[in-house]
Order: structure tokens, then sequence, then C-alpha cells
């Protein structure tokens, strides 16, 4: 049996991957995780100091606080095994990664272990988060330059 | 499966079908002023609802854009914002499309007393105007 040979029965015995459900399930639970978001976003206007522009530290420092909390008791993990990308993508997702990974890294110590892995996923999204948001700065500051679009 | 589906899909037209009137309070104790700043809302269409409060030398307006042209409502604050100066160039006036100014603007109506009225004003004024 050549290679050729072992991917096409390898191909037949894999069950399909069901993309659609997959889809499905984390567009509405990440809607759900969303819509949360934003009652949070209704509360802090309503009962606090807080407007459109300026409520979205708040809210965000909730969500992120109840992922974390939800990690830690382990629910996060079957939520997101259902779910999939709709509870990484949102902020919960960010704080996920960060929680797990210093539950992870707690054998080994507090410096070498906690310290060090915290950010060994979240600091992948740091940076490229804050290389991509300097790039989309750098595009409008041109486009305003020429005179396509205001600030 | 199929009827959950069916459901999902319906939903946009359940809420679309909600109200297409616009609605426009204003407080004030002229007439005249009040009119004229109610056609001033009425004649731009993006606008779903609106709380417009003379107080003083002041005037607060705080609309609502219709949900889909939510995403330029920046736009329709400046839009408005011009409008509105024009026809009270004496007034110091401040037209806002935030929800936490709407629903504070909403309860000052009822608001009997001058004094705290106009002590709310201030406050919001000051709020419209914070970044972080």
């Amino acid at each position: 049996m050549d290679q050729q040979q072992y991917q096409q029965i390898e191909d037949q015995i894999t069950p399909p991957t069901p993309y659609v459900k997959n889809v499905l399930k984390a567009f509405l639970i990440g809607g759900l995780v969303c819509t949360i978001g934003h009652a949070f976003t209704y509360f802090y206007i309503i009962f606090f100091n807080f407007t459109e522009t300026t409520v979205g530290n708040p809210t965000a420092a909730t969500m992120v606080f109840i992922a974390a909390l939800l990690t830690g008791l382990g629910i996060y993990r079957k939520i997101a095994q259902v779910a999939g990308a709709g509870t990484a993508v949102p902020v919960t997702g960010f704080s996920n990664a960060v929680v797990s990974a210093a539950i992870e890294g707690k054998t080994e110590g507090f410096v070498l272990g906690v310290g060090s892995n915290m950010f060994k996923m979240a600091g992948s999204v740091i940076l490229f988060g804050v290389a991509s948001a300097f790039f989309v700065a750098l595009i409008k500051l041109i486009l305003v330059t020429m005179g396509v679009v205001e600030w | 499966m199929k009827k959950m589906v069916v459901a999902i899909f319906l939903i946009p037209v359940f809420l679309i079908g909600c109200n297409q009137e616009q609605t426009i309070e204003v407080k004030d104790s002229n007439e005249e002023q009040s009119e004229t700043v109610k056609e001033v809302i009425r004649n731009s269409d993006e606008i779903y609802t609106g709380n417009a409060i003379f107080i003083e030398d002041q005037l607060l307006v705080a609309v609502q854009a219709k949900p889909w042209l939510d995403y330029k409502k920046r736009k329709i604050e400046k839009k408005l914002q011009k409008e509105v100066e024009e026809q009270f160039p004496d007034l110091e006036v401040l037209v806002s499309a935030d929800y936490k100014l709407y629903w504070e603007t909403q309860k000052l109506l009822d608001e009997g007393d001058e004094q705290k009225v106009s002590e709310e004003v201030e406050k919001l004024k000051k709020l419209a105007k914070e970044e972080t």
C-alpha cells in the first residue's frame, strides 16, 4: 500500500465534518455571548454615568471577569466544546486563553509557571492586535490625508 | 430543526414591523420654539425618536437613529447640529445620538424643578464630551 492508497482509505473512513451545523452553533452561541455583552452595555448606560462612547471599557471588563470565573470553574470548556469559534472570537475567548494557561502553569510555581505561561497564547493576540491596529490607523491616516474619508 | 430555522428567519420581519412613526417630545414653555425644533427633527428621516430640552440659554437635543443607520450616527448628529444651530443662533445647542443622553432626557421631560433640569443638562453636556 502506497501513500496514495492510504490517503484514499483515510478519506473514506473519516466521518464528514458537519460544517453547516458547526457554523450555526458558533453563530447562535457567539450571538448569545454578544447579547449578554449588550445587556451589560445598557445596564451601565442606564444605571451609571457611561455614554455609548465610554461604555466599552466596563462592559469588556465584566465579560472578561465572567469568562475568567467560568474558566476557573470548568464550565467554559464545556460551552466551548459545543460552540467552538462562538466562544473563541469574542473577548471572552481571550480571557479564557489567559486564565487556562495560568491554571496550567500553576504546578511549575508562580514565577516560572503562572507568570511565564499566562501570556503564551494571549501574547500573540496582543502582538498581532497592536500590529494590525497600527496598520489600520496608517491606512486611515493616508485616506484622510488624501481626502477620501473624514476622521 | 426546520421549524427553528424558519423561526430564526422570521425574527427580523417581526422586529421591522414594530413602529414607523416618529415620536418627538419637547420640554419648553415657548410653543413656537418647540414647534420649530420638532419640525427640524421631523425633516431628517434617519431619526425615529427624539427629545429636546430648552432650559435657560441651553438646548439639548437627544435623538435615536434608526437601527440600520446607527453606524453613521456621528454624521447624522453633525448634520442635525448644523440645522438646529441655524434655527437657534442665540442658544447653546448640543445634538447627540447617544443612548445615555436620550435615556436621561426622557426622565427630564417630566421634571418640574427648573434648577434640577439645568444642573442635569450641564452634567450631560460634560458627559457627552468624554472620550474614554
